[in-house]
């Protein structure tokens, strides 16, 4: 929490500008200054300082913020196609669920208790969402493919491990 | 809130507009309805509805001076539109008739 010599904290400054929708962002952030200084020739600089970390936190409102509004808007073509891709993955995830599920009902050889779908089930999502994470904020195909293909192969380790256990570890499976 | 009913703080926010004619920004109004009603206001609180009663088209601003005390940023000046003035005097007729509908002994002190 840095301070200048009659700034306010440089820290939550930030935090506001990187909220605050544009459009907003002058006329409140020399509403906030001005009444730092005010706060700060009555009060002092301390109790300034407080003030104004609770006035940036009391801003952070609907009508006010402005990169969550575009992380919410779900008329955004780019929001749909990423929902779709996050319901894209969930829907994955049950079909391949299933699959094991079905299998069961014809053969003796599948034979899957409650808590290999649960652990089945949490492998698969934390994969899921990691790649829907990389494909969100890489922005190189090149990366994507690599850091992809790096969660997959962790989710194949771990399986395996979990299966028949090649690495011996206290989870192994056999 | 509907378009043609003020909430509370809204009516308080327009009254104080008017009141610093043509000199209402966010701090000044702030400063104005802590030292008329001994109330506290949280710029997120003010910024808020001035945002929602310019929607409403109750009120309108434009951009002013830059200061020094306010790191070099403009500030916004609010002014109230024509609908603005008309809400506030409705609401003030309103406000009247329910008083003056009290019956003498209602508000008596006992």
């Amino acid at each position: 929490m840095e301070t200048s010599e009659n700034n306010p904290p440089r820290f939550f400054l930030k935090l506001f500008r990187w909220f605050c929708h544009p459009d907003f962002r002058e006329e409140i952030e020399g509403d906030l200054y001005e009444c730092y200084q005010n706060y700060a020739e009555q009060y002092g600089k301390e109790k300034a300082k407080w003030f104004f970390i609770k006035e940036v936190f009391l801003l952070f409102r609907p009508t006010l913020i402005g990169n969550i509004h575009k992380l919410t808007n779900l008329n955004s073509t780019v929001m749909i196609t990423k929902n779709r891709r996050l319901i894209g993955i969930m829907g994955a995830i049950t079909v391949l669920l299933f699959i094991p599920l079905i299998a069961m009902q014809f053969s003796k050889e599948v034979n899957w208790n409650f808590l290999d779908f649960v652990v089945m089930g949490a492998l698969l999502l934390a994969t899921g969402l990691l790649c829907e994470l990389v494909l969100r904020k890489v922005k190189t195909t090149k990366n994507r493919m690599l850091l992809c293909g790096a969660a997959l192969f962790i989710f194949l380790l771990i399986w395996v491990e979990l299966a028949v256990g090649i690495f011996g570890t206290p989870f192994a499976g056999h | 809130m509907s378009l043609y009913h003020l909430g509370e703080f809204e009516e308080i926010v327009l009254l104080t507009v008017a009141i610093l004619n043509g000199k209402a920004y966010g701090v000044s109004i702030i400063e104005e309805i802590e030292t008329r009603i001994e109330r506290n206001v949280s710029l997120g609180a003010l910024q808020t509805v001035l945002k929602r009663l310019e929607d409403k088209e109750l009120l309108k601003s434009e951009f002013g001076e830059a200061t020094k005390v306010r790191g070099g940023k403009r500030k916004r000046f609010y002014e109230i539109t024509t609908t603005g003035r008309q809400i506030l005097r409705d609401t003030k007729e309103q406000r009247v008739s329910l008083w003056n509908a009290i019956p003498k002994t209602a508000l008596k002190y006992s």
